[in-house]
């Protein structure tokens, strides 16, 4: 009987201790994925990152206590690398399990707080082979937080015959430059003519100064003269030039897209470079983008930081080409450009012009006071 | 007794198990295509047959045609039973699509997504989607113009992923880039090369480690790097640039040799024969025998040019294409033996692929000219439309050939 008892005993003790080893081992694990995920969601650039990265990954694997909707969610707040790692999770997991979560994934894209790749993401695999809900979805994205979605939508409603009304509720909505374009034609052909420079927010005055030298492309970062005065707020009316004192001149470019051309204000000059000056009036304190397209070498500084450095030259343009913030005072803020061209003769390989804008972070034009 | 039996019935079943397993690789190796222009770079399924007419309105030889997200112009490699290609869809292409698809029946089996940190931005007639992805047989290397480097398993789960732009934020070429990695001895190469951050680098296929960085020229480059097997087994990874040609050791990075060569930047070399054939103007051939010191120079012939595509070596014979004219000199002299104009031809960026003695090269209208090639002619057997734009250079695995077209992958194969 004690012998039974006994055996009883240790059974007992020995399935506890294997259910409290389990519960501990489960919770372990638990916590285990979320330290990795928190570690995916912190990631930046570089090797270590990377490793820990891909041991994390690892580990979610195979411990697969993490959900989908979990992991679209963690998707909120990480850093760009850290987005694309945990995306790479949830593919793995909606061809697991995302046949049987339509219903988690339609309330997570209809939250607009979540974050906005992962919301582009699962609006793909809902209507992957349903475009009547595609377009459904669609209809109501026109003004969406993800301006991935946002585009879609405006790209959808793009195709029906839209009057002069919708178009420029469209207008209002469009954030991307090439749908910007198009609603704009469109208006123009039923007789609505927009100021397109405007509506993008080109700034089209500036003081331009220059040839300076730029023989050989080698004097990218020599700083001249001008830049130091540039840092200061204070420039001369004349500075020695490549070949002679050189002075301001005036240039408002009335080009619907707001490029400056260089080329024809300077006489096709080659090995030479140009430096552009403006001022932009803000209403207030505010953090923005300065956006430029330029198939030139190009630096810029705002109020004497600089912003910009592209040594790129004749490997494309467009609109937005480079995007980095800035922060604006109240009042006028000091804009100067560099800009550089090089000696290629190929036909190809003349152009020397820029196109510049201040937005906000969606791409919407932040506009001088008073234009 | 029976332990003995059962040490023999283990090691027989062992050495039945290795020799399968052998044998299987061998098979693998034979029908994989593993990277850009297949196995060792050499375009070229010599036991291949693949029909000469397909596609027009019958879809004739069509096995299958897979519709894809987005665009491409990048190649298809072929892992077992899986053609794998790569997308760019959404705004600015920023959406990045690695994509398996059941060789069968055309089939999608599964597609991991990422999206570009780096510069999307490439030349309208392009994509993000541009480099060809690589395989080493366990997993998938998928590049993008953007500078995205994304390491996934076999079923299209995430090993490692790499934003070198991030890491290099002035890498990058808004025409776009184009340069597709190679995999070798555990190392993944990628040739960045540009006016920003230009570099080259090799990263541990395990973790993605950098294990080692380049610098290389500040000049835009889209050809490819070519893994070349040296006469005396090692096997070196040759770059080249519109300033230079060099090898390096996969696994360090280390300069073998170099030279000032003014290459061509869009096309690939090649190894065949133990020489070493690279598009610099025209074509030049480099005599690989000496290990280890820089190889000296066979010969070169400039009416034997490759504008895009990467030339080809069949039999005694290398190939070349400059816009739309074919060439076919001798492998040994350089002497030019034949050319033909592919009558019709639009821009042709393709890199041709060779079954048999066929040449098959894709013109970016989608129309393939089915070239026989002879000793004293090629002869245009045959011409073929896709109806669909074709940049990226095609893979054969058995007798079938698959075709990654600008919006989905075909499989042209006899029915």
């Amino acid at each position: 009987m004690i012998r039974r008892l006994n055996q009883r005993t240790v059974l007992c003790a020995v399935a506890f201790a294997a259910f409290a080893f389990l519960v501990d081992f489960e919770m372990a694990q638990a916590e285990s994925s979320l330290e990795s995920i928190k570690m995916l969601q912190s990631l930046t650039s570089g090797d270590e990152g990377s490793l820990a990265a891909a041991r994390a990954i690892k580990q979610l694997g195979k411990a697969n206590d993490v959900t989908l909707v979990q992991s679209l969610t963690a998707m909120k707040g990480a850093t760009p690398i850290g987005r694309n790692w945990i995306l790479g999770l949830a593919n793995s997991l909606y061809r697991k399990t995302g046949k049987s979560k339509a219903s988690e994934l339609t309330h997570f894209l209809s939250d607009t707080n979540q974050d906005g790749e992962a919301r582009y993401t699962v609006f793909q695999w809902l209507t992957a082979n349903n475009d009547k809900l595609r377009k459904e979805l669609l209809a109501n994205m026109k003004q969406d937080a993800s301006p991935e979605l946002r585009y879609l939508a405006i790209d959808e409603a793009m195709k029906s015959k839209l009057e002069i009304l919708q178009l420029s509720s469209l207008l209002e909505a469009a954030r991307h430059p090439s749908q910007v374009v198009s609603i704009i034609e469109k208006l123009k052909v039923l007789g609505e003519t927009i100021d397109q420079s405007k509506q993008f927010g080109f700034l089209p005055k500036w003081r331009l100064i220059g040839p300076f030298d730029n023989v050989g492309t080698v004097n990218f970062d020599k700083v001249f003269p001008i830049e130091n005065d540039g840092v200061k707020g204070l420039f001369k009316a004349e500075y020695e030039g490549k070949t002679e004192a050189v002075i301001w001149r005036e240039e408002t470019s009335e080009a619907a897209d707001g490029m400056v051309d260089l080329a024809k204000t300077f006489s096709n000059e080659k090995g030479c470079i140009i430096y552009a000056l403006t001022e932009f009036e803000s209403e207030k304190d505010q953090d923005a983008e300065v956006r430029l397209g330029c198939i030139n070498g190009n630096k810029i500084w705002v109020n004497g930081q600089l912003a910009v450095s592209n040594e790129v030259y004749h490997t494309g343009s467009q609109i937005d080409q480079y995007v980095e913030p800035i922060r604006l005072k109240a009042g006028k803020n000091q804009i100067l450009l560099k800009l550089c061209q090089n000696e290629q003769k190929e036909s190809w390989a003349q152009k020397f012009e820029f196109q510049l804008r201040i937005c906000d972070s969606t791409g919407k034009a932040i506009l001088t006071k008073g234009r | 007794m029976t332990i003995i039996m059962h040490r023999y019935t283990n090691s027989t079943l062992s050495a039945i198990g290795l020799t399968v397993a052998i044998l299987a690789q061998a098979t693998s190796s034979h029908a994989d295509w593993p990277m850009f222009r297949g196995p060792n770079a050499g375009s070229v399924a010599i036991d291949a047959k693949i029909p000469t007419k397909f596609g027009g309105e019958q879809k004739e030889n069509v096995a299958w045609r897979t519709e894809l997200p987005g665009r491409s112009v990048g190649g298809v490699i072929v892992v077992g039973d899986s053609a794998i290609t790569t997308s760019s869809s959404g705004m600015d292409q920023r959406r990045l699509h690695l994509i398996s698809v059941n060789s069968k029946d055309g089939s999608t089996r599964w597609q991991q997504e990422f999206v570009a940190r780096g510069r999307p931005y490439c030349h309208p007639t392009s994509a993000n989607a541009a480099p060809t992805p690589a395989s080493d047989g366990k997993n998938i290397f998928a590049f993008f113009s953007s500078n995205d480097l994304a390491c996934v398993d076999l079923d299209g789960n995430l090993v490692w992923y790499r934003s070198l732009s991030t890491d290099f934020p002035k890498a990058g070429n808004d025409v776009g880039m184009s340069s597709s990695p190679v995999v070798v001895d555990g190392v993944c190469v990628v040739q960045i090369e540009c006016q920003g951050d230009s570099f080259a680098a090799g990263l541990n296929t395990e973790d993605g480690k950098i294990l080692w960085k380049l610098d290389r020229p500040k000049q835009a480059n889209w050809s490819s790097p070519t893994v070349v097997k040296l006469p005396n087994g090692e096997k070196v990874v040759v770059m080249q640039s519109s300033e230079d040609l060099l090898a390096v050791s996969p696994k360090t990075g280390k300069i073998l040799w170099e030279m000032k060569v003014r290459c061509s930047t869009i096309p690939s070399c090649l190894a065949a024969e133990g020489r070493l054939f690279v598009p610099a103007g025209g074509l030049t051939a480099f005599d690989l025998s000496s290990a280890g010191a820089s190889p000296s120079k066979l010969w070169d012939n400039n009416k034997l040019s490759a504008n895009a595509c990467s030339p080809l070596v069949v039999g005694k014979r290398v190939y070349t294409i400059s816009r739309t004219v074919l060439a076919s000199g001798d492998l040994f002299s350089g002497e030019l033996k034949w050319q033909t104009r592919l009558a019709d031809a639009k821009s042709i960026w393709s890199s041709p692929v060779v079954a048999g003695n066929i040449l098959y090269i894709f013109g970016d209208d989608g129309k393939c000219f089915v070239v026989e090639l002879g000793e004293d002619e090629g002869k245009v057997v045959a011409t073929n439309e896709l109806g669909e734009a074709v940049l990226g250079s095609p893979a054969i695995s058995g007798n079938a050939m698959y075709v990654r077209g600008v919006s989905s992958l075909w499989k042209i194969a006899e029915k």
